[in-house]
């Protein structure tokens, strides 16, 4: 299964970026690692920083099938792993009444056409080259899920009491991610790679956004990583309760092309600032912070 | 992999060395976690120092708070480990003044002078009761509406040590996790054919499937300002107990917000208020409830989860800050949690009225007043609170 990875974290990172998807260095040597490894990857960081998107882009270099489990409040083994077709079962079972013992008509209802396979049963028995596994946002889910998720994770099998033991012929690339609503159990982390994804510096978002919007101008390009950059940062941040991410900020940008914006002003910040901020209170906080968001840098 | 044996044995020896530097430092670090950053280091390599910290940082660390730790304990290791020791010292001021003087807790403390007064039979004839002894019922009766305000400082310890064992049960609503009922919306298929197929085929009863109950989350936040020195101490101890495995965060504000979950942590009240002591910079100051909300709105604003938080703001509204702030705050605050519960101890008095400044904006927000002023109130609590949540 050492074949299916990337061989460096160089080759790895050059094969990300041929999909559309610039990683740093440390984010490329954790996933490498991950992959080699046969080890979860938990991704942790602020929403809009690019962790789905890196399963996604994952899934496209190693060629692999992308299967993906959205978590929830109060989600069950029967939406994450499996269920049995009840309503075949019953009428299997209807039909088969008088002619069988209930010994067989027992071993009959639970074969495996009867199951129905959730998410990560799915990502176990995908034959070669084996799928890539996005558990996203895994906070969203309750404690008692974290403890199922266990066996999973260390073992890559999980345990059908009526068929027994499925274990993955290859081990699914699997990538947790959270946004830290809230902590997740240490039983759940020790068995995984861990990765704190940051904003990305002025040079990689620039990139990201030409490379997203290639229609946009380089000056407006330049414009809005800075403007971006200024926002993360203090005593901006601290006036803001929430930075915008990535995603934000391609949007943004896909949506001053739209307008054929060529330079960023204070107007038609106000008219689109709507994509980047989506609480009243930052509205307002931005308004009379403007004029020294949108003051060249220095350098340019 | 171009390093032989001899080298791996040294870069082994230096990693499993930089392992037990983070575990000293507080980093969860166990033998498989070693082994696995072994294992990621062999396959980098230390071509590249960025690559090799990357690897290790992948492997050994799990919080982001950590990271900085990290990054400075990786710096002067692989540079030179004797400093790592002074940095640890640094960074461990607690661990290492705490070792040699292994403190009594305070209630070993308090259950050793009460033998130590018992034997001396103290002649000062006190005209409060005794607290060693099993209480006299008209004694129980007494503290029970006794106005914590009013009480002596060994009374005050008593009535903490009551208000710890006061049970709160807290009000739950429908999870969206089901258990098999005998009632319900959904029939427990899985069951009902795991039954019917050792029956040979027959459906001879059906189980429903009902939702679980869970509690709801409590977001507590406690006024430690001067005024309600005394009323903090106490609800902080009551607290403590009665939301015991609850989902709860935990602030104190006075001029400035204090996160108090980690000394939440500790399983007894008395280590809680001693770090809870150490935390809070502004006790027995002034009171700026909309600035510290703010604060809470801007750094932790994911602690109100998903809209079903109650929220407990404890505090007189004696408010020194901007009552119009104050108001936008709160009504942010109202936005994103289910109940704005407001515990007042100054409901004591029989005529008072919330109507100075920052009282009467709380009054208007908050979706309920509650008194929490003596022994009796903190115990009608639960079922004042069970009320005003359905709403």
């Amino acid at each position: 299964m050492l074949q299916q990875s990337v061989g460096s974290v160089q080759a790895l990172t050059e094969a990300l970026a041929s999909v559309g998807y610039l990683a740093e260095r440390r984010l490329a040597t954790a996933v490498y690692l991950s992959s080699t490894l046969q080890r979860p990857l938990l991704l942790e960081g602020e929403p809009g920083v690019g962790k789905t998107e890196l399963a996604k882009a994952l899934s496209k270099v190693l060629q692999r099938p992308l299967v993906r489990l959205q978590c929830y409040d109060g989600m069950e083994q029967r939406e994450a792993l499996y269920e049995w077709n009840h309503a075949a079962q019953l009428m299997h079972m209807r039909a088969q009444q008088d002619r069988a013992t209930p010994e067989q008509l027992e071993h009959a209802i639970y074969q495996e056409k009867y199951l129905l396979r959730r998410p990560m049963l799915q990502a176990l028995q995908t034959p070669a080259p084996g799928a890539v596994l996005l558990i996203d946002e895994v906070d969203r889910a309750d404690a008692p899920f974290e403890a199922f998720l266990l066996e999973y994770l260390g073992e890559y099998q999980v345990s059908i009491p009526e068929l027994g033991t499925v274990r993955a012929q290859i081990p699914p690339v699997t990538i947790l991610t959270s946004n830290r609503t809230r902590d997740l159990n240490d039983a759940v982390k020790r068995r995984c790679l861990y990765h704190w994804m940051d904003y990305p510096d002025r040079e990689r978002e620039l990139s990201i956004v030409r490379q997203s919007v290639p229609q946009a101008s380089d000056a407006l390009a330049q414009q809005v990583a800075s403007f971006i950059e200024r926002l993360r940062s203090a005593p901006f941040a601290n006036a803001l309760s929430r930075s915008p991410g990535i995603a934000e900020s391609v949007e943004w940008a896909k949506a001053l092309v739209a307008l054929n914006t060529l330079q960023l002003d204070p107007e038609v910040v106000q008219s689109t600032v709507g994509i980047l901020f989506k609480q009243r209170e930052d509205l307002a906080a931005l308004e009379p912070m403007l004029e020294a968001l949108l003051a060249p840098t220095p350098d340019a | 992999m171009q390093l032989g044996d001899a080298r791996v044995g040294k870069m082994a020896d230096n990693i499993v060395g930089f392992a037990r530097t983070l575990r000293r430092a507080g980093f969860p670090m166990d033998s498989e976690r070693i082994s696995v950053a072994l294992e990621s280091a062999l396959l980098i390599g230390l071509e590249d120092k960025q690559d090799f910290r990357a690897a290790l940082e992948a492997t050994m660390v799990c919080r982001q708070q950590d990271r900085e730790v990290f990054d400075q304990l990786f710096d002067a290791y692989f540079r030179n480990p004797e400093l790592t020791q002074q940095l640890l010292a640094q960074m461990l001021p607690k661990t290492t003044e705490a070792a040699p003087s292994p403190k009594r807790r305070a209630r070993t403390q308090e259950a050793l002078a009460a033998i130590t007064a018992n034997n001396s039979r103290a002649k000062v004839e006190e005209d409060s009761i005794d607290f060693d002894a099993a209480m006299t019922a008209s004694a129980q009766v007494r503290l029970r509406h006794a106005d914590f305000e009013s009480l002596s400082a060994s009374e005050f310890k008593l009535v903490q040590r009551l208000a710890c064992e006061i049970p709160l049960s807290w009000p739950r609503v429908p999870a969206r996790r089901t258990q098999r009922s005998r009632s319900g919306a959904r029939v427990d298929w899985a069951h009902t054919l795991r039954e019917s197929a050792r029956l040979n085929g027959e459906l001879l009863s059906l189980p429903y499937l009902a939702r679980r109950t869970q509690a709801l989350p409590v977001l507590i936040l406690i006024d430690v300002s001067g005024s309600m020195e005394r009323y903090a101490r106490l609800m902080l101890a009551f607290l403590h107990q009665s939301t015991r495995g609850l989902a709860r965060s935990v602030y104190a504000f006075g001029n400035q917000l204090t996160d108090l979950n980690s000394a939440f942590r500790h399983a007894d009240s008395d280590e809680m208020l001693a770090t809870a002591n150490q935390l809070i910079q502004d006790f027995a100051g002034g009171t700026q409830i909309g600035h510290s909300l703010a604060q809470l709105r801007l750094t932790q604003h994911r602690q109100l989860i998903g809209r079903r938080t109650v929220v407990l703001l404890i505090t007189d509204g004696l408010d020194t800050g901007e009552p119009s702030a104050l108001a936008q705050e709160l009504a942010w605050l109202k936005r994103n949690c289910r109940s704005l519960l407001w515990l007042n101890p100054l409901l004591r008095f029989e005529h008072y009225a919330p109507s100075a400044g920052g009282a009467s904006v709380l009054k208007k927000y908050a979706d309920g007043m509650l008194a929490i002023h003596d022994l009796a109130h903190l115990e009608d609590l639960a079922q004042s609170l069970a009320e005003l949540v359905k709403q």
